[in-house]
Parts: structure tokens; C-alpha cells; sequence
């Protein structure tokens, strides 16, 4: 991973921003007074959107916060210019239940595979890690409802601005070879999923998710024991999250505990009630529209981001800017991103940087040189199976899967 | 935002692109690497720890009015106030199939003869009356 040496300034610069907006100007006072103040926060374009700026969760540094309990933090945007790789102590938190154990002994800890299997296996930590091979994948890792606070009508639910996203290396073994393991029996048709948070009262379903079994045995979803070469924090699933790679994050389930192979469909409430999208392109229906079938979500889309610009920016007319940020394929891998600097729809091919596979982030960057004048920046993806972003934002009433072309306006002067 | 405050956000925004430009490549090129897609990997010799965190807790009740006391008495059972508060602003009726939702799915012991009560209170701290405004629910778990 490679990342800037300049002090991160932009993190700063947010800060003050933040603060400059809460506090007017006595932020201009310094930076030994931007210290002292424990208020800072952001604004995003839409209504109720402001975060707060906190530093209070376990293994976790600035996050914005949308909900204490059970814990919905956002990382901030600036932090995907700083890399490729997403920080854990910056990567984004989403649990749906509020019994998150907050103690987890790796003593005492057992990862259980039953159900249509031939062998009920039951694992400790280090069996996980001796007794099978080890493999590491770079993958994005997206809540489904990422972006859902600019759909617009807007749609209850986590009102994430960008941010419910990040990138890690993460190192674990198999699935396939942990089912291999226990022997799946024939006539398997899914395997489900379970960790070991739970709700606060009995009648609240336990969060559970699951997969085709030809999926689950596919050789790519692994049980990911290490993210970007560490335990993983204990809000990002400590000691195992399931990791699906190209697929949204519920499928990700986090402190993974059981594993249990089904020879019929399952019916539990998170996998036939939660988590449905339209069965139509990019998920995308009109507002109130009725009478569509709907399926669980799935694999993922392309999306591109400015991580070095943001709405608003005032740039200097004339020598030439390097404009840069991040993208991803989905399901697939990145095929190429493009840059428009106008509204024409003329796009030219950013510079890739480094491939870390097809499930990661890959940096773009390009250089622009502006004319006096607004300007409105659009960037693209467009994957290896030929899917682009589109130019409309797609609209659905859970708030899932938004993908559209991200745009800037910037003034050159 | 006065307009004091958007000049105080203009200039930052300018220091940001100067940072941008003045601190070189955003990454070294290396057309030549590899691009792995999934790879073994080296064995990690690892000692597990035991971890054992702290949550905070959320200390926001819901703002005063009619009502409040069924919301800090009901909502905050299974979720901090701050997931509430920073819904979009909803209508009467979406604020009642969002309890009900919470009723049905997720088993809130919130009485039926309250929930309209609920509703009226959601919607005077966080109500919508813009149709431009208006969510449109699809009533999921999630």
C-alpha cells in the first residue's frame, strides 16, 4: 500500500472546516485550540445530515457517527485519498442488532459447521489457521445501503452519505475447503450464515445470511481470521467475518460462529424479508411504483469517487491539477475509468495505479487543466463484463445499490 | 451557512488542492507488477488475545414534546435516539409504518393503542409535509 507522506492535512483541513462551521471563527484561533474543542463534525447535503466527528468506539479513530447503539459509523471521505487500502481504524461499522459482545476469548470461541453435512466439525482459531490453507484477497467491502441518504426521494434506514464502503487485504482460509471439511451431504442447497451478536429482546430475529451452496463452495468466499494484516477490530467482526467477494456486505457476516448447510431454502426473516431489491437493472424502479418482483441483493456494482476534490472546490484557472480517486468494478473486475470535465459528454481514460485484484480499489488519476469558469467533473467506471455507471441515479425504496456517475462542480479562477 | 462561514469553507477547500498538488504522485507507477487475484498466502504465526472493548453508550433522550416519554421508553429498548433523529423527515403515516415495522419485525413491545401517538410525537420533531420531500417506504427489515 502506498500513501502519501505529507502530513494529512486534508483531515485537517475537514476538521477545521467542521469546526469552522460550528464555532464560526474562532476556529481561525489555532491549532492548540482546535484540540482542545471535542465538537467537530460534517455536513452532508441532505437533511438531518450532520455527523458528528467521534473518537470513542474501541479500535476505532475519527468516525462519523450515525447511531451509538448498535453502532453505525461512517469513515470519513478524506481517508480514501490516502490510500488503497482502507485503515481498520477508519473502516466503516454497521451492525444490525444491539447485543454485540464486547468480550470475545479466542480460548473458549468455536466455529461450528453443521447441519447437511457428513462430519459436524467444530473449530478453534488455530485450527482455522494450521489445519488449512491460508489465502489472502484484496475486496471492497460496501453496505448495501451505502449512498442511501442521497436518494432522492429519500427512503428511511441508514442515512449513509459515500462512506459506508472500504478496501482491506484480507487473509483467511476457504469456505470450500472448511465445508470440504465437514463433507457437505448431496441435495445441500444453501449454506447459512450466523455470528454471535444478538437482539435485545427475545421476538427480535437473529441476523442471519446465506448463500447457493454452489456459491458458498466456489473457492473465492473465504473466513477471513486477518484484515490488512491484523486481527480484525471487534466492531469489523473479531475473530472471523465471512468475506464474499463482489458481493455487498450483508453477506458478510461479522464474529461468524456457525455455519449450517441447508438441503432446503432458507427462510429465515433477514434472508426473505430484508435485503430484497428489484429484479430489474441496477435495481432501479420509479418512486411508488408497484407490482415488481423482488430478490435478495447481490452482487455488486462499479463506482468511481473523487477523493482529492470535493463540491465546491475553488482551483487555480490555468497550470495543470492532478485530479485523482478511487473505483472499483463490483462484480467484476475495473475495465477503465473515465474523466469528464465538461457536460458534453466527452470522456477521456484516466491512469489506473496499481492492480490489487479484481475485487479491490484501484487508484485513477489524471491531469486537468481548467479555464476560468464553472466546471462541472464527472467520473466513471465501466467493469471487465462491459457494465458502466449510468448517467441517472438509480432509485429504489430500500435505498440500495446506488451507483450513478458522481459529478463535482468546481470553479476555476 | 452565512456567508461568512461558506468563504471560511472556500478557503479550506483551496488549502486541500494545494495540498493535493504540492505533495507529488499520489502513488508510484509500476505498470510492470503483477496482478494477483487471490494468492496463498504465508502462514501467520499468531497468538490469539483475548479482546475485550468497551461500547459507549448513547446518553441522547429524544427531544421534549408529546410523546417523548413512549420514544426514550420504547425506541431506546434496541437502538440509540441518533438513528431516529437523523431520518429524513417523514409524514404521519410513514412515521406508523416505521413503528409497525418495528413492532412486526423486529418484536418491539410497543403497545398497538400507542402507536399513533408515537407517530403524531416522530412526526412534530421530524415530520415532512413537501410531497418533494416525501420518502416512499418499502416497508423492509433492513
Amino acid at each position: 500500500m502506498q500513501r502519501r507522506t505529507s502530513p494529512p492535512l486534508q483531515r485537517l483541513r475537514r476538521q477545521f472546516f467542521a469546526r469552522a462551521g460550528g464555532l464560526g471563527l474562532t476556529g481561525l484561533l489555532g491549532s492548540v485550540a482546535w484540540e482542545a474543542m471535542a465538537e467537530s463534525f460534517v455536513d452532508f447535503p441532505f437533511a438531518n445530515g450532520r455527523r458528528e466527528l467521534v473518537t470513542n468506539f474501541p479500535q476505532k479513530g475519527a468516525m462519523l457517527l450515525q447511531r451509538t447503539r448498535p453502532p453505525l459509523l461512517e469513515t470519513p471521505f478524506e481517508v480514501f485519498d490516502q490510500g488503497v487500502f482502507t485503515p481498520n481504524d477508519r473502516f466503516y461499522v454497521r451492525w444490525h442488532l444491539a447485543d454485540v459482545p464486547s468480550v470475545v476469548d479466542p480460548a473458549t470461541f468455536r466455529l461450528n459447521v453443521r447441519g447437511h453435512v457428513t462430519q459436524p466439525v467444530s473449530l478453534t482459531l488455530d485450527d482455522l489457521v494450521r489445519k488449512f490453507e491460508p489465502v489472502e484477497l484484496a475486496a471492497v467491502n460496501q453496505c448495501s445501503g451505502n449512498s442511501r441518504g442521497f436518494f432522492n426521494p429519500r427512503v428511511p434506514g441508514g442515512q449513509w452519505a459515500n462512506g459506508a464502503i472500504g478496501n482491506a487485504r484480507w487473509l483467511g482460509v476457504r469456505l470450500k475447503d472448511v465445508l470440504d471439511h465437514a463433507s457437505v451431504k448431496a441435495g445441500a442447497l444453501q449454506v447459512r450464515f450466523r455470528g454471535l451478536d444478538k437482539g435485545v429482546i427475545a421476538q427480535t430475529p437473529d441476523f442471519m445470511k446465506s448463500l447457493a451452496v454452489d456459491h458458498a463452495r466456489d473457492g473465492e468466499v473465504m473466513i477471513a481470521y486477518a484484515m490488512n494484516g491484523e486481527p480484525l477490530p471487534l466492531l469489523n467482526g473479531f475473530p472471523l467475518r465471512l468475506v464474499v467477494p463482489g458481493w455487498y456486505a450483508t453477506y458478510w457476516v461479522k464474529m461468524l460462529d456457525d455455519i449450517e448447510v441447508l438441503d432446503k431454502p432458507d427462510d429465515n426473516f433477514w434472508t426473505t424479508k430484508a435485503y430484497l431489491i428489484p429484479d430489474t437493472p441496477f435495481a432501479n424502479v420509479k418512486p411508488g411504483q408497484q407490482g415488481v418482483k423482488m430478490v435478495p441483493i447481490n452482487r455488486m456494482l462499479p463506482r468511481s469517487f473523487f477523493t482529492n476534490l470535493q463540491d465546491g472546490a475553488v482551483l487555480k484557472a490555468g497550470p495543470t491539477a492532478t485530479v485523482r480517486g478511487i473505483a472499483f468494478g463490483g462484480d467484476s473486475g475495473l475495465a477503465k475509468v473515465l474523466f469528464s470535465s465538461d457536460a458534453t459528454g466527452s470522456w477521456q481514460e484516466a491512469r489506473l495505479g496499481k492492480d490489487y485484484g479484481r475485487y479491490s480499489f484501484q487508484q485513477w488519476e489524471l491531469p486537468v487543466r481548467l479555464s476560468a469558469g464553472q466546471h462541472r467533473l464527472m467520473i466513471k467506471a465501466v467493469n471487465a463484463a462491459g457494465m458502466a455507471q449510468p448517467d441517472h441515479a438509480n432509485w429504489n425504496g430500500a435505498g440500495f445499490m446506488r451507483n450513478v456517475i458522481e459529478s463535482v462542480s468546481v470553479r476555476a479562477a | 451557512m452565512s456567508t461568512g462561514l461558506r468563504d471560511v469553507a472556500l478557503i479550506g477547500l483551496g488549502l486541500t488542492l494545494w495540498t493535493a498538488l504540492t505533495s507529488g504522485p499520489a502513488w508510484p507507477q509500476n505498470p510492470g507488477a503483477p496482478a494477483p487475484t487471490e494468492k496463498a498466502a504465508k502462514r501467520p504465526v499468531r497468538t490469539w488475545s483475548k479482546l475485550s472493548v468497551e461500547l459507549p453508550a448513547s446518553q441522547t433522550l429524544f427531544p421534549a414534546g408529546d410523546g417523548a416519554d413512549i420514544a426514550n421508553g420504547q425506541c431506546l429498548i434496541c437502538h440509540s435516539a441518533g438513528m431516529v433523529l437523523r431520518q429524513p423527515p417523514l409524514t404521519q403515516d410513514e412515521w406508523r409504518s416505521e413503528i409497525n415495522k418495528m413492532r412486526n419485525a423486529f418484536g418491539a413491545p410497543l403497545p398497538a393503542d400507542q402507536v399513533d401517538a408515537l407517530a403524531r410525537y416522530l412526526y412534530s420533531i421530524d415530520g415532512s409535509r413537501a410531497p418533494t420531500d416525501r420518502a416512499v417506504l418499502d416497508g423492509q427489515g433492513s
